[in-house]
């Protein structure tokens, strides 16, 4: 244990600050200092995915990594995804029943909110790879796979 | 009521309602709920697998800035009742625990201290600071040592580890057994494995000193049983209690019991008059929440030339871990209950054993029984292999057709609107079979060995009162529902079942819009809350369409025909014999047609609250309605499963190339839910069967407590799966719903395993153990090559 400290960070284009010890994991600082749960805690060790937000736009494990060295970065989290109306990677999770539970959803969309802009039209094989770094005990994954493949037509389509 | 037709509402593929707020990130979990100045706990948990505790030391742990306090068993046997699981099951002992180990622990992670702090970082710093002084005890790890003459008593109150022995014959197994052509042996070996929900347990426990209320949320599939038992621990009354439960993530049987944790952070609430909070974490999941399955097999097949079994006998032995928070033979009772499943078979014995051993206590996971229709179905082939027949041969000589309908099963159940033939031959014609066998020869001869395992299913679903009664089990399988049809004409509604995926806010909107005759869009369903849902059973054995959906379809019945006696009144009608409710509007047949008659539901409810002297004489003011519905003892799904595979023999590496499935689960509520839950009970009986492993070793130290050692199918190593549909109604239950969503597990392991053995036939080997690991598959061949 080692003394509080201010920290700033920048998530969701706001600047927002809190007092936290160097320990403290980014993911307990976004739900418990900033109020942003979305970003769900499912084994703290790295494998479920559940943590899921991006920093500087890459997808990264909020549970391994601590808030303190996060100032100077941009995270991006749930929260900031879709506006009024869903993305269309949320919009095709619904229509194709690709969440039950909905636990493990928003680490499984920040990881292929950043996948689509880098990949807009990915194989099966290439959703299903990205795909193995989340875990979920509900769906067997097929309608997530159907899911993302539908949303990377939908993005490609509406591409001006 | 055995219509499939004619429904309005059911049957739509409608997309979720839940969904919105889950893809937002805007669900509520456990740790979404913010109560202010909440305290939080973290446990004490034994390095152990047995031992006496000797001494704990709380001194430094108090000490440390933060720490509230250290609590032991002892605090917490003064404030709460003991758990006594005595239900009146002849051969089952009776067994007491205290809430938290007393004397001594009985598994590695039983929690024998609990901190509370006012930071979760500061509370598990604190329980390292906790001395626990142990003497050791034997550990008994295996079911062999549990039930060697002399053992060590995991629970010194019992006379030996065998905590519960059933046995049960119907017909002559010894007379079939002479007159057998051939008697088959076979065995099967379930590991141990635990359901890893996505959300791991937790809770928070605000007591209101003023009101001596409790507020308790949790992620729980049973709130009004889980409310029950909390006062009865904590010796307050039901009117002192209610729990919530917003969004859970994922449960498949782990969130129905009150463990032992849940209740002391209770205890601690009360007992501080704080709020207290506790969120499990992973390796705590894995080690210490609960655990399942881990059983043998052994059968004995009586059969003729030609593969009829004449009589079959059942051996189980099961591993129950150290606790009960169930009856121990609650599982096991099932396979052994059901195993016979779409077979014809009159002659049947069986025998159940169930052990304690020091490993984390057993409960149901998502198909308790999911290890049936594997012994089953790999009892048929071994038949074939032994006989040398074929195992679609051997499977249509013994099942049961249409004509053999109402099928009494030798252990009393009843089969009824059942097609177990005609699943079985939708899957083979899907697949191919003899094109299969075909390209089988010609790819063994390129040293490639693919194979096609098939097994099916008849899924016991719902468990009615009935069910309960005859086994001894506590508990009841009716179920309850309200319908209030609200001043502005939209409805509410509530179930007693405890959502954790199953998308029952949309599912259950439908089963209220079908029997009302409004658009599910204007119904909201309210689940999850004790003070809101009426009591109810929760969700578990795949009760949930039949029991909710069917007492709420039944309500909304009941209310339609209340609006319908206003709106006849209104129209100067006699009788409502000629009106029904359709999208929210009453109509009127004339000559046949149905046509509007300018009323809607809107209408009516305006006059039941706002002008209620306008009502026919005799009709009370509002539109509030409940019902109550105890469905069969039991209801039952068939389905039909074939699963091709390829082993290189070189490594034993497995993978599955195709997956087919044909299901008969009666009327669906909503086929996107449905097709989900078929999916994921699939995903979920592959995972286990292919990767998942609880291991312990010899001195019951848990070595797969992170999900780098035990291992979740991901996307990679599951195929996409086709669904066949050949459902046919109940004819018993509202809408001829039958239940499903466990089905899935047991035809899954058996069909995967089924097409590892017709792989690896050409080596004379058979696999009959779980997991397929690529270790165990390269250990059967390693001799053969």
């Amino acid at each position: 244990m080692s003394v509080a400290r201010m920290i700033s960070l920048t998530v969701n284009g706001e600047t927002l600050e809190a007092t936290v010890e160097p320990r403290k994991l980014l993911a307990d600082v976004l739900r418990e200092d900033f109020g942003l749960t979305g970003t769900h805690v499912g084994c703290e060790h790295g494998v479920c995915g559940a943590c899921t937000v991006l920093i500087d736009d890459q997808p990264a494990r909020a549970c391994l990594t601590y808030a303190i060295q996060m100032e100077g970065h941009e995270i991006t989290t749930i929260e900031a995804v879709g506006g009024t109306d869903l993305s269309p990677l949320q919009r095709a999770l619904h229509e194709e029943h690709g969440l039950q539970c909905g636990f493990c959803t928003p680490g499984i969309i920040m990881t292929f909110e950043a996948f689509l802009r880098d990949t807009p039209d990915p194989s099966e094989d290439d959703v299903r790879d990205v795909l193995s770094g989340n875990l979920c005990r509900c769906t067997g994954y097929q309608n997530i796979v159907a899911a993302v493949l539908k949303a990377a037509r939908t993005i490609r389509e509406e591409r001006p | 009521m055995s219509e499939m037709e004619g429904f309005h509402y059911i049957g739509k593929p409608l997309a979720r309602k839940e969904d919105k707020r889950l893809v937002t990130g805007r669900g509520r979990f456990v740790d979404d709920i913010v109560v202010p100045g909440a305290l939080h706990a973290c446990f004490v948990r034994s390095p152990h697998a047995h031992a006496r505790i000797l001494k704990i030391s709380t001194e430094a742990a108090c000490d440390l800035s933060g720490v509230i306090g250290v609590f032991t068993g002892e605090d917490l046997d003064r404030w709460t009742n003991r758990l006594r699981v005595a239900p009146p099951i002849e051969g089952l002992h009776p067994t007491e625990i205290s809430t938290l180990p007393i004397d001594k622990v009985r598994f590695h992670g039983d929690p024998v201290a609990v901190v509370v702090a006012k930071d979760r970082y500061v509370a598990e710093d604190a329980t390292e600071l906790v001395d626990v002084e142990y003497e050791l005890l034997p550990a008994i790890a295996s079911l062999e040592n549990a039930l060697v003459g002399n053992a060590v008593l995991v629970d010194e109150t019992l006379p030996s580890n065998l905590v519960s022995h059933q046995s049960f014959s119907a017909g002559n197994v010894d007379r079939r057994r002479k007159e057998a052509h051939t008697v088959v042996e076979a065995s099967f070996y379930q590991h141990r494995q635990t359901h890893v929900p996505m959300e791991t347990r937790g809770c928070v426990a605000v007591w209101d000193a003023g009101r001596e209320h409790l507020t308790f949320h949790t992620g729980s599939q049973v709130v009004h049983p889980l409310r029950s038992q909390l006062a009865v621990r904590l010796g307050l009354s039901e009117s002192q209690v209610a729990v919530i439960s917003l969004d859970v993530g994922g449960g498949f049987g782990q969130k129905i019991a009150l463990y032992r944790e849940e209740l002391t952070v209770a205890a601690l609430a009360r007992h501080l008059s704080r709020p207290v909070r506790w969120r499990e974490d992973r390796s705590e999941n894995l080690m210490a929440a609960s655990h399942a399955r881990e059983n043998f097999c052994r059968t004995r097949a009586s059969v003729t030339a030609e593969g009829r079994i004449l009589g079959l006998e059942l051996e189980i032995t099961e591993d129950f871990g150290a606790y009960c928070f169930y009856p121990a033979n609650y599982m096991s009772r099932v396979v052994a209950m059901i195993l016979t499943g779409p077979y014809r078979i009159e002659d049947y014995a069986f025998d159940v054993k169930i052990a304690l051993t020091n490993k984390c206590g057993n409960g149901p996971m998502r198909a308790p029984m999911s290890i049936t229709s594997w012994v089953m179905d790999g009892t048929i082939d071994a038949v074939a292999r032994q006989l040398g027949l074929d195992p679609v041969d051997v499977r249509r000589t013994n099942m049961i057709g249409t004509e053999d309908l109402p099928y009494r099963m030798p252990t009393g159940e009843l089969l009824e609107d059942i097609t177990p033939a005609e699943t079985l031959r939708s899957v083979i014609d899907a697949v191919g079979y003899d094109a299969f066998r075909n390209r089988q020869r010609a790819l063994r001869n390129e040293g490639r060995y693919i194979g096609l395992g098939l097994c099916t299913v008849v899924e016991s679903t719902t468990y009615g009162s009935a069910f309960y009664k005859s086994t001894g089990i506590p508990g009841s399988g009716h179920e309850a529902a309200w319908v209030r049809i609200e001043p502005s004409g939209v409805v509410n509604a509530s179930v007693g079942l405890g959502a954790t995926g199953q998308g029952y806010e949309t599912a259950m909107s439908q089963a209220v819009a079908e029997g009302l005759g409004v658009d599910p869009s204007c119904i909201r369903i309210h689940i999850g809350n004790t003070d809101v849902a009426p009591y109810g059973m929760g969700s578990r054995g795949a009760r949930g369409g039949t029991a909710g959906g069917g007492s709420l379809y039944l309500c909304a019945q009941k209310a339609r025909g209340h609006v319908l006696r206003i709106a006849a009144h209104e129209l100067g009608l006699n009788s409502a014999s000629d009106l029904r409710l359709l999208a929210g509007r009453v109509e009127r047949l004339l000559n046949g047609v149905w046509s509007a008659t300018g009323i809607s539901l809107a209408d009516i409810a305006r006059t039941a609250y706002l002008d209620p002297t306008n009502l026919p004489d005799g009709v009370a003011p509002g539109l509030d309605f409940s019902l109550t519905y105890d469905p069969p003892p039991m209801t039952y799904s068939n389905s039909s499963h074939a699963c091709e595979v390829e082993v290189d023999i070189r490594t034993g590496m497995l993978s599955i190339s195709r997956y087919v499935v044909s299901e008969d689960c009666g009327t669906v509520i909503n086929p996107i839910v449905v097709r989900g839950q078929q999916q994921g009970a699939i995903a979920m009986g592959l995972s286990g069967a292919m990767l998942e492993e609880v291991v312990y070793d010899e001195n019951g130290q848990n070595l797969s407590a992170t999900f780098a050692d035990y291992l979740v199918a991901t996307a990679c190593e599951l195929p996409n799966f086709e669904i066949l549909h050949n459902h046919t109604p109940n004819k018993r239950t509202p809408a001829g719903i039958k239940g499903m969503a466990e089905g899935g597990v047991m035809g899954s392991i058996a069909s995967l395993t089924n097409a590892v053995n017709d792989a690896l036939a050409p080596f004379g080997v058979v696999a009959n153990r779980q997991p397929l690991s690529p270790q165990y598959l390269r250990s059967l061949l390693r001799e053969r090559m």
